[in-house]
């Protein structure tokens, strides 16, 4: 397929894995900027590099296809240039979804990155950030007893997974155990689901890290340290389905879990997914709050996993909602993903101040999201641009609409 | 400081460190577009200007060190049209804007970089079109693009080529003024840029179909036109595999459905064959297949009239059992039917890259030319005869479709949209691109017209022996005149310097005619 294939596949250990594919990209250009007002979500532009960035071919996926191939053809190595463009994406998947040939752009991102990472390439400030993660169990550098901290906000007792055995297990995730603004995530999660008298149970302060950052970040070894971590927790705690409000918990268990998590046949569901089927099978219904909503579909629910229906289904019960510009395949990016936040935080504000903006024009007086990543870097930008529009969490309204 | 250096710090200087590169990554990105059968070409360097004076100054800049530009839009380019070895890049996407919506007057203003997605999709909700939707690879392709190349896209049965609903353009001369000059009624100082032709001789004629030799385009001025809001596309399958009943039906069609008709394509059977053998989706009952398909959109201003030319059309089509009507979801059930009135532009633009590649990892050696239609019963043979011939040249593996599709043109002609394919793998690339040029050579001969030239099919025309010599010293010094130092996409055509002899160029023995 390409010259001197024994030779790039020795030098290239993650490339390799998805050799078969590095000459399917034409560069056509479809993953720039894709403007459709006839495609079923209207396309508005791709990728957010158009609007935030200098706007060269290597910040889009045609770009990095071809430095990939340029690379196992001999033709170009790997450096530090390259690196500091390579990382300032949010692996949205926005230049898959708009791909003829549907080429999994983001598979072939993160298998470069981590080609950076393991020739020293990496970004700085993503190691300590990944070694965080590894010897404390987080990335945030914080203790991991503090991620018990919510569960003392609740008038009842979560079940310890570590000791006692439950139908479900909540991975709660790190941004919503360790951000005191975000832990409303988990205190509504688990309030919902004692409301609804679901057997769960949570690892507290022992709940590892899923990864995700590192898979994302390029630093293979510490992700597949804490999978194998996670793996022996959940064998040993003989779990069957696992819930997350994370997006990006969700797509890391989900899809990149999928091969390590095969032989003990977990189902992995995001809290909406989980919540939708328990309503209907209870016939519970949820009181509308009368409030003006707009919802913001994450990367990492979206475009990774395809649940766009189900948080709309639960939300259009409890309010209003007003569709932005941009929804479902065609979401704009909050831009916190990718390791754009912790990597180029400024680049990763700007992109969710424009989606901030984009969620002011529907006239909504609430954001609503179901990934606390999403909903620390658009409260960011909401307060650097001083809106008005409030950052929600749809659990929370759940809560609300529950009671 | 080498030269490359200096010129280099300069272009910095006209537009900051933020859009100028010489690094080896970036380099790597730009070395190919859609055309992987040219090897690898890497720019010295790579600038994206904002404005047109900043293009100007970047010519004057070249013009200094006698260093070349070769001008890129969308990067769509399947002819080595956007590539440069050496020299200067011009990524002109950054030049993005669209100008003027002109609605009373039917015209609008809009910087070439942008894409013709973006410009259709802020068109069509107005009411407006600029009814020839730009090339197949719309989504990304640029306007200035679709000037430079003068291609064919849908809507063109009806509108013309993409030159033809340009009313002038603003356009950067590659002289060392870099002097800026708009044509068109632009060119008179105090009109608006509402019409092409009464101020001057057609310069705007120039720059089209130039790929980017005669100057460098920074902004459009296109016609405008209203959109129809009821349109149909009906499909036909042809009982028997009879181009001279194509010939007749095409005649025909054009003839009596006149404004009604926005676009007639043509499949050859063996494409349909190969779409129904490609497809993910294949529908449980194979399709019958005998003969060509044709897709015919209709439009109208009213229902009634619509409802007029979908009779006329059925009328014409299914006489004496000639066809019969189907459903593309037929062969694949994976593709998107317009519904009534409905426009899908990922019909238009996405599937023309989903069927660019043909399979994964091939070179896309395209072919495309226009023919008159009375031609088209002779193309296939030709292609069969020639690709008989010639097989033993080809690359490994190779498919040659004579045309994936016949698109019909507006003034009695048409587009055969075929070509060859070829592994991508660098010891098939010199292999493939002779083929493809011998092929390119014999279209031309036989009295093809391609459009989108590029590098690789305007030197096939000059190779071909296509220009008298009266044509050649014409066009070099119309070159001459506007590129003394030919500093502008030298490779083009043959045409390297002034002193440059393109007649060395000629291959005369070639056995096919």
């Amino acid at each position: 397929m390409v010259e001197s294939e024994e030779k790039w596949k020795e030098k290239y250990q993650h490339l390799r894995m998805l050799d078969e594919l590095i000459l399917q990209c034409i560069s056509c250009g479809d993953c720039r900027e894709t403007t459709d007002y006839t495609n079923d979500p209207q396309k508005w532009g791709v990728c957010v590099a158009r609007e935030h960035t200098s706007g060269f071919e290597p910040f889009f996926g045609r770009g990095k296809m071809q430095i990939i191939r340029s690379l196992v053809q001999g033709k170009l190595e790997l450096s530090k240039d390259m690196s500091d463009v390579i990382f300032q994406c949010p692996t949205c998947n926005a230049c898959s979804e708009a791909c003829a040939y549907e080429i999994p752009t983001v598979a072939y991102y993160e298998a470069l990155r981590a080609e950076l990472v393991d020739a020293g390439y990496g970004l700085e400030a993503h190691v300590p950030m990944n070694q965080a993660m590894v010897e404390l169990l987080n990335p945030y550098g914080r203790d991991n007893k503090e991620k018990s901290s919510w569960l003392e906000k609740l008038d009842f007792k979560v079940k310890d997974a570590s000791k006692e055995k439950a139908d479900i297990l909540y991975f709660v995730g790190c941004t919503a155990a360790l951000t005191p603004d975000i832990q409303t995530v988990a205190v509504n999660t688990a309030k919902v689901l004692n409301k609804l008298g679901v057997d769960f149970a949570v690892f507290g302060d022992r709940e590892v890290c899923c990864g995700s950052v590192a898979m994302r970040t390029g630093d293979r070894k510490a992700f597949n340290t804490v999978a194998e971590k996670n793996y022996e927790m959940f064998k040993k705690m003989e779990v069957k389905k696992i819930i997350t409000s994370c997006a990006g918990c969700y797509r890391t268990l989900k899809v990149d879990y999928a091969d390590i998590l095969e032989d003990l046949n977990i189902e992995v569901l995001h809290t909406v997914e989980f919540l939708l089927e328990l309503l209907k099978e209870k016939n519970i219904q949820l009181k509308n709050l009368g409030i003006n909503t707009t919802y913001h579909d994450p990367c990492h629910t979206g475009r990774h996993a395809g649940l766009y229906e189900e948080p709309r289904e639960l939300l259009s019960k409890i309010a209003n909602i007003t569709e932005m510009k941009t929804i479902k395949e065609a979401a704009m990016c909050c831009g916190a993903g990718g390791g754009l936040k912790k990597g180029f935080p400024e680049l990763s504000l700007e992109i969710a101040k424009s989606r901030v903006q984009e969620a002011e024009e529907t006239g909504a007086e609430n954001l609503v999201s179901i990934c606390p990543f999403c909903y620390r870097n658009l409260s960011d930008a909401i307060k650097a641009l001083d809106s008005n529009i409030k950052m929600v969490d749809l659990l929370e309204l759940i809560y609300q609409a529950l009671d | 400081m080498s030269k490359v250096k200096e010129v280099y710090k300069e272009i910095e200087n006209v537009v900051g460190p933020e859009y100028v590169t010489d690094k080896d990554f970036m380099k790597a990105a730009y070395s190919r577009n859609v055309d992987p059968a040219f090897p690898d070409r890497w720019a010295d360097v790579i600038v994206r200007p904002e404005t047109t004076e900043e293009v100007s100054e970047i010519v004057k800049i070249a013009n200094k060190y006698k260093i070349t530009i070769v001008p890129r839009g969308g990067g769509a380019d399947l002819v080595g049209g956007s590539v440069s070895e050496g020299g200067i890049l011009m990524d002109l996407t950054r030049m993005n804007h669209i100008i003027e919506i002109n609605e009373k007057d039917f015209y609008c203003v809009v910087e070439c970089g942008v894409t013709w997605g973006e410009l259709i999709s802020t068109l069509h909700p107005m009411g407006l079109t600029t009814g020839v939707l730009g090339p197949g690879s719309g989504y990304s392709a640029t306007i200035g693009g679709g000037l430079s190349n003068s291609t064919a896209g849908a809507g063109s049965t009806k509108y013309g080529l993409v030159p033809d609903i340009c009313l002038g353009v603003e356009v950067v001369l590659p002289n060392p003024q870099g002097t800026i000059i708009k044509t068109g009624s632009a060119a008179n100082r105090y009109a608006k840029p509402f019409c092409r032709y009464g101020v001057a001789p057609d310069f705007t004629g120039l720059f089209m179909g130039d790929v980017g030799t005669m100057g460098i385009k920074t902004k459009a001025f296109l016609r405008l036109f209203p959109l129809q809001p009821y349109r149909k596309s009906l499909n036909f399958l042809l009982n028997k595999n009879d181009w001279d009943k194509v010939v007749e039906l095409t005649h025909e069609i054009q003839t009596k459905l006149g404004d009604g008709l926005n676009s007639l394509s043509i499949l050859p059977f063996t494409v349909v064959m190969m779409m129904y053998g490609m497809s993910k989706n294949k529908p449980k009952k194979r399709p019958k297949i005998k003969g060509p398909a044709f897709n015919i959109t209709l439009e109208a201003p009213d229902p009634r009239i619509l409802d007029i030319y979908i009779e006329m059309v059925n009328e014409i089509m299914l006489k004496d059992d000639a066809c019969r009507t189907f459903q593309f979801s037929e062969f694949d059930m994976g593709v998107v039917e317009a519904k009534e009135n409905q426009v899908i532009l990922k019909n238009t633009f996405h599937y023309f890259n989903k069927y660019i590649g043909i399979m994964p990892g091939m070179i896309s050696l395209t072919t495309c030319h226009k023919v008159p239609i009375s031609f088209i019963p002779k193309g296939e043979p030709y292609a069969a005869m020639f690709d008989k011939k010639f097989m033993h040249e080809f690359p490994l593996k190779a498919v040659s479709l004579f045309a994936t599709v016949i698109y019909v043109l507006s003034n009695g002609h048409c587009v055969f949209v075929g070509g060859l394919t070829a592994y991508n793998r660098d010891d098939q690339r010199e292999k493939a691109m002779n083929a493809w040029h011998k092929k390119l050579r014999a279209q031309v001969r036989y009295g093809g017209a391609h459009y989108w030239l590029g590098e690789s099919i305007s030197q096939s025309i000059v190779e071909a022996g296509a220009y008298t010599p009266e044509f050649a010293q014409f066009f070099k010094d119309m070159k001459k005149a506007i590129d003394p130092n030919y500093i502008l996409s030298p490779k083009k055509f043959h045409m390297h310097s002034y002193d440059d002899d393109i007649s060395t160029h000629i291959i005369e023995d070639e056995p096919y005619r």
